[in-house]
């Protein structure tokens, strides 16, 4: 395009604005799709059935409770895998020994499709709150290990050794050079990985489960209610819209060193 | 009794990927005498960085030794300041931080680290930029936080590798003058690596230079202009004469390289 140049960032009204503008362009193709009758309804609702349906379910069949179980499940399985990949990952970043030991075994697990795991899970654990988790944990935990290492291992090489002609031993350095310098990319490892948590909470809930927005798809698919399937998917995508938002904010605000 | 005494020095690197080692110093011996400045000249790559990073103990000689006053070197330590050719503040310190960086790993009460780096702030001009990170600061100031944070930790010896390399040549020779100043007052001693001659004589209570690769002691010239040293030194005979010898000594090793 003339007149954009490469890289040049736009006023913060004209990017909001801009961001806004597709969301209305995707609605209004929706629309079209479905008013034109190019889709039948029953295959794709329309965004006022859409709507209706969504009010209807958090005022009539408290659907509040169903996205607060998920958001639950997601936020719990990815703080469990959280606490140990980060000082794991801080372990095998730092340390080529520890790395040598779990790295060939947590690459292995990575490519292990978390959802997989589900009919196990429930032979294993059942189906309460605990496979729900797992199947999180599972899902998070390979990849966050793994991100956290290479972000470790990239720890400038000439600030490690400015620490140690400044009297630095071994411990201080990871506390005060390693664990700093990376804390900026762990936490946005954290947060590309927690949207990972999204999608695999829904397999978790589409088996066995009594309450959750996976659950409620699955009672809708059973009716052919195609406008109740789409709310919970847009209540989804929202939920993770503003966890991200949320986590970004956090993490300028944390680390405004690097985003100087 | 010399500060510094190094014993027949010598580093070969091993070969990468199976290839020839390369000897990149010929075992030297040096003696730096306390509150001297050396200023060790050489081409790039004569190993001349080599012999600051085994003294920095970054490296580990193949042959000889090295003795700080009267003890061997082995590892780094914060004993020994480097102030490094590279930007290598932390971006996540300030420059106070920055500066009390070393008095913080030795456990110094905050009060205390407080008056030191009060002090060297005072000493490389930068008040009123005591809370800036790094990424604020340019090149000049950068290398300006770096000598007062090796400082701080009043080390034996500081060893200074090509830090004004970087800098446009007005900053250049205003760090050299600032250096000077600060050596003067805090009655250091100092090893400076430089390629760069007049930067080499301007400083030096001696210069030592280094042949082509692999490097070893050519000749060692002592600098007998008085101290207070002011720019227009530079153009004084003894200066200029002291800069043509040099220049040829120089010329000749760079003739024998190119032809090699």
């Amino acid at each position: 395009m003339r007149g954009v140049r490469l890289f040049v960032p736009v006023p913060r009204g004209q990017r909001i604005g801009l961001g806004i503008a597709f969301f209305v362009v995707f609605v209004a193709v929706w629309w079209m799709l479905t008013a034109s009758g190019a889709v039948p309804p029953q295959f794709l609702a329309s965004p006022p059935q859409t709507l209706v349906a969504a009010w209807q379910l958090f005022a009539k069949f408290d659907f509040g409770h169903d996205v607060g179980m998920t958001i639950w499940r997601v936020v719990g399985g990815f703080l469990l895998a959280a606490v140990i990949a980060v000082p794991l990952g801080i372990a095998m970043g730092a340390w080529k020994p520890v790395e040598a030991f779990f790295e060939p075994f947590v690459s292995f697990a990575r490519y292990l499709p978390a959802s997989a795991f589900v009919p196990l899970l429930i032979l294993w654990v059942g189906i309460g709150e605990s496979q729900k988790l797992a199947v999180i944990f599972l899902g998070c935990f390979f990849q966050l290990t793994l991100m956290i290492t290479v972000i470790v291992a990239g720890t400038r090489r000439d600030l490690v050794e400015a620490a140690y002609t400044l009297g630095s031993t071994q411990g201080g350095i990871v506390r005060h050079v390693l664990l700093p310098g990376a804390a900026p990319e762990i936490a946005e490892a954290l947060r590309q990985v927690l949207g990972l948590g999204w999608t695999y909470i829904i397999v978790a809930e589409l088996i066995g489960a009594s309450s959750g927005i996976g659950h409620m798809i699955t009672d809708s698919q059973a009716l052919m209610a195609t406008e109740n399937i789409i709310s919970g998917i847009v209540v989804i995508g929202l939920v993770g819209l503003a966890t991200d938002l949320l986590f970004k904010q956090a993490n300028r605000k944390l680390f405004a060193w690097s985003y100087l | 009794m010399s500060r510094l005494s190094i014993r027949g020095v010598g580093k070969t690197f091993a070969g990468v990927n199976g290839g020839a080692p390369t000897q990149a110093l010929l075992p030297v011996g040096l003696e730096v005498e306390d509150n001297a400045f050396i200023t060790i000249l050489g081409l790039s790559g004569c190993g001349k960085s080599t012999l600051l990073r085994l003294v920095a103990g970054l490296e580990e000689p193949t042959t000889g030794e090295i003795l700080l006053d009267g003890a061997p070197v082995a590892g780094p330590g914060a004993d020994r300041g480097v102030v490094f050719q590279s930007y290598t503040l932390f971006p996540w310190l300030n420059v106070r931080q920055n500066i009390c960086f070393g008095l913080r790993q030795k456990g110094m009460p905050a009060v205390r680290q407080r008056e030191i780096s009060e002090r060297f702030i005072g000493e490389i001009g930068l008040r009123g930029f005591e809370d800036h990170f790094p990424k604020q600061l340019s090149g000049g100031m950068q290398q300006r936080v770096a000598i007062a944070r090796a400082l701080a930790n009043d080390p034996k010896i500081l060893l200074l590798d090509e830090p004004f390399g970087a800098l446009d040549n007005q900053t250049r020779v205003l760090m050299q003058e600032l250096l000077l100043g600060i050596w003067e007052r805090e009655r250091k001693t100092v090893m400076f690596v430089t390629h760069d001659i007049e930067e080499a004589i301007f400083m030096a209570s001696r210069i030592v230079v280094f042949t082509r690769r692999p490097g070893r002691i050519k000749s060692e010239v002592p600098v007998e202009l008085p101290y207070p040293r002011h720019y227009t030194i530079k153009t004084s005979p003894a200066f200029v004469a002291l800069k043509a010898r040099l220049t040829e000594e120089i010329r000749a090793e760079s003739l024998a390289a190119a032809a090699a």
